[in-house]
């Protein structure tokens, strides 16, 4: 049973983490204010409560390590420093260990004593708090539910406490005493809500979870009062009572919320906020894509009859079929978009990791740097965020550890001494383009010829010839790495091919602009969603083939004589850029054809950073697709990446740019 | 080695002059000729997709996939669409006769015609001659490897 309760626990963690280490990052920032401190000890609460609910000790402990010390520092006992900031950042890290334990369902490998001595040490005052370690079960979290009532009864001008109780270990029915107990407490005032729940529990119940129970109880007496009644109760060992630590922030909160709710709403609504969002695997997400995909193609075809329909005949009801086959597109449409959107998620997900990482990584280089984010709300599918999060943080640990200079240096250069580094996401043509861009040193093209020179990626002659932009380019080659030393944050001389192939793979493309001097930036492209695509159908030889759109740069005309060879391979001449040119029937050996016209049609293709341009006979239009394997029985063909089914009804294959380049 | 099945259904159906069958419970249904739509760069006797009512599905001409002299496709033309284990596949023959029984089949020879003999289950024998039992998943595997 509990595993069906561990995803939901693994979410809310990493929920909390996040939370986590946005807040201490504020703390560092703004300094101690008395909302931030709040938001880390409800975190760390929270986090405590749900981790020995799952039986995950080690977090139990150290989060209630963590959140001893912010109560301290929340009674002003304790201030915030430097050293306190980084023993949170260190705990958390110690959290993320444990965290990443569990999510690899092992055993808990994680050594976290040294992390929770540092915590208890530092948490240990001069002047030495006596502090009462019968206070260790954990206050679990309290429901809205529960904390309404909590509400309501201070509100009735109520005391509310919380009553632990230990029962005495030679109880021989600790489950009658614990009913006893409970309708003692009910006859004094009111229990709103007890540790064990008294509904759960069997009478003769006996087992040692009954030696300490709580109850959260509301009632006109002082607490001394209190804890004198019910430590006169028998086989009662002892009696705590404490008041409830009050969130009133929460409180009034929900106080405000209530009253506005209670107006127009009956309480039995009350917690209808609670269903506005379920969770959904992704893989009936595919399911239901996969089905407004064939939605999509199955329109097509109605579209095309009915044309062909209006060629034939004239009437009424071809009037109505058109009229139809119009709404069934806008509906078709409609749904394709709320699919596609039940997909999304913002890429703030993404980029809400970075502060912390490029904090730790600008510390560590003694580098002075200042984050950007921008286009947070931008979204995009959910499998290519989890993709493309590797690449991004390839680009990022490059750009600080190489891009940007030191500060010493940069005061040299007459810049500022903190740089900048830009992160930004956004919309574009029905694409995603995301902009990593730091005003570092930017990359010197003729240290790059030498240097891929003398590590032999390339020959003499080939440096020669390689104009700056593909200098630059050389960046992506295998086993490339500029950085003079080895530092385990980036220069190992496989990231950026990395970065590379995985934006491949993604049907992307990415593209270097950089000044010596004054900076570099990345711009990445990327699909939507990787199910239905827009593609460019074309002509070759009367088969119609299909070009992805993500994967085009522009189309071009050009005639005959634009073609140029260098050694033997044909190139054409691009504002300057030389990119060489195939014809797609040589690829797929079909006849090229007769060349009545003197033009050529080019379409100018890229995957990643390279650019190709291939020459077809005729463009069609750009359609909406939805790509199909062609089965485990025909396997990878080189350079086709799947098909699809047209409006006529026939299948036509998809081409897989990456592949054709790359040959 | 002489076996009985005389309950076992096969669809018999003829490249040239040759018969040849199929287990029936193998067989998902029997179409017309589609357009095909060619595959570049694959294994020659694998003659492309086609769009069977929004499932692509490959199919392979067995003329080509044993050797014989290739022929235009004619009015009588059939594509046999098998199941084999996930997959789905036409084969394209000349012609589909009926479906058949055999009171009698025999281990294959060697070689049938030219064909290597692994390719079947074996000979059955029927009133009008020798018909061919094809061995689906020696055939169909052949282009996976």
């Amino acid at each position: 049973m509990l595993s069906e309760y561990r995803e939901v626990f693994l979410e809310e963690l990493e929920e909390q983490l996040q939370l986590m280490d946005d807040v201490i990052l504020q703390l560092e920032q703004e300094g101690e204010t008395e909302r931030v401190v709040q938001d880390l000890f409800r975190a760390a609460h929270t986090l405590k409560g749900s981790s020995a609910a799952m039986g995950y000790e080690e977090m139990k402990q150290l989060t209630h390590e963590m959140e001893h010390l912010l109560d301290l520092v929340r009674s002003r006992v304790l201030r915030v420093t430097g050293p306190l900031i980084d023993l949170f950042f260190q705990s958390l890290d110690c959290l993320k260990e444990l965290q990443q334990d569990i999510m690899r369902n092992n055993e808990t490998i994680t050594d976290i004593s040294k992390c929770v001595r540092d915590l208890q040490d530092f948490g240990k005052l001069p002047d030495e708090q006596a502090y009462n370690d019968a206070e260790d079960l954990p206050k679990p979290a309290l429901s809205l539910d529960t904390t309404l009532k909590v509400k309501e009864a201070e509100d009735q001008g109520l005391e509310v406490y919380w009553v632990t109780v230990q029962i005495a270990a030679d109880c021989v029915i600790k489950g009658a005493r614990f009913y006893v107990i409970h309708s003692n407490l009910c006859h004094l005032g009111e229990v709103l809500y007890s540790v064990p729940d008294i509904d759960k529990i069997e009478v003769e119940e006996q087992g040692d979870t009954l030696l300490e129970v709580q109850f959260l109880y509301a009632g006109k007496q002082s607490s001394q009062e209190l804890q004198d009644l019910v430590a006169a109760l028998t086989e009662v060992e002892h009696v705590k009572v404490e008041a409830l630590p009050v969130e009133r922030a929460v409180l009034a909160e929900i106080g405000t919320r209530k009253q506005s709710e209670s107006i127009n709403e009956d309480p039995s609504n009350r917690d209808k906020s609670k269903t506005q969002t379920i969770r959904v695997s992704v893989e009936r997400l595919d399911h239901l894509m996969n089905l407004v995909g064939e939605l999509v193609i199955d329109h097509t075809r109605i579209d095309q009859v009915e044309r062909t329909q209006r060629r034939q005949f004239t009437g009424d009801s071809l009037e109505e079929l058109s009229q139809i086959s119009d709404h069934l597109a806008r509906i078709i449409s409609d749904l394709q978009e709320s699919v596609m959107k039940a997909r999304m998620l913002p890429i703030e997900q993404l980029f809400n990791r970075f502060p912390r990482m490029i904090r730790d990584l600008s510390r560590d280089l003694g580098k002075d740097i200042e984050l950007v984010i921008g286009g947070k709300d931008t979204e995009l599918d959910r499998t290519l965020i989890e993709e493309i999060a590797d690449p991004l943080i390839h680009l990022i640990r490059n750009a600080i550890d190489h891009g940007i200079e030191l500060p010493q240096q940069r005061e040299l250069s007459g810049k500022q001494r903190k740089g900048t580094l830009q992160i930004r996401a956004a919309h574009e043509d029905n694409q995603v383009v995301i902009y990593v861009e730091d005003d570092g040193a930017g990359i010197n093209p003729e240290r790059m010829r030498q240097s891929a020179l003398s590590k032999g990626i390339i020959s003499a002659e080939e440096a020669m010839l390689l104009s700056d932009r593909e200098a630059v380019h050389l960046i992506f080659r295998p086993g490339f790495s500029t950085a003079s030393s080895v530092s385990d944050i980036s220069g190992r001389g496989v990231g950026m091919d990395i970065v590379r192939s995985n934006i491949e793979n993604l049907n992307g493309l990415i593209d270097i602009e950089t000044r010596w001097g004054h900076g570099t930036c990345f711009k990445i492209k990327l699909p939507l969603t990787l199910a239905i695509i827009i593609g460019l159908l074309v002509k070759l030889n009367d088969q119609t083939f299909i070009i992805p759109m993500s994967n085009i740069a522009e189309i071009v005309r050009i005639t005959q004589g634009d073609i140029q060879t260098i050694r033997g391979q044909s190139v054409i001449l691009l504002r300057d850029e030389i990119i060489p040119m195939v014809w797609l029937h040589d690829q797929f050996n079909l006849p090229r054809g007769e060349q009545k016209k003197d033009h050529i049609q080019l379409v100018i293709v890229g995957s990643a950073e390279k650019r190709l341009a291939l020459a077809v006979d005729e463009l069609i239009g750009n359609q909406e697709i939805v790509i199909k394997s062609l089965g485990s029985y025909v396997g990878k063909v080189d350079g086709i990446a799947g098909s699809t089914i047209l409006g006529n009804g026939k299948v036509a294959l998809i081409i897989e740019v990456s592949g054709i380049i790359n040959q | 080695m002489v076996q009985t099945m005389g309950q076992e259904q096969y669809i018999e159906f003829a490249i040239d002059e040759e018969q040849y069958a199929i287990h029936i419970e193998d067989i998902h249904e029997i179409i017309k000729m589609q357009d095909i739509t060619q595959i570049p760069n694959v294994t020659p006797y694998v003659e492309g997709v086609i769009n069977l009512r929004g499932k692509i599905v490959p199919v392979i001409s067995l003329r080509k996939f044993f050797n014989l002299v290739v022929r235009e496709y004619s009015r009588t033309t059939r594509i046999i669409v098998v199941h084999h284990q996930n997959d789905t596949v036409g084969i394209i023959v000349d012609r589909v006769n009926k479906v058949t029984t055999f009171a009698d089949i025999q281990a294959p020879p060697e070689r049938i015609g030219g064909i290597d003999g692994n390719y079947f289950v074996g000979i059955g024998l029927i009133d009008s001659g020798l018909v061919a039992i094809l061995k689906l998943n020696e055939i169909l595997l052949h282009e996976q490897e």
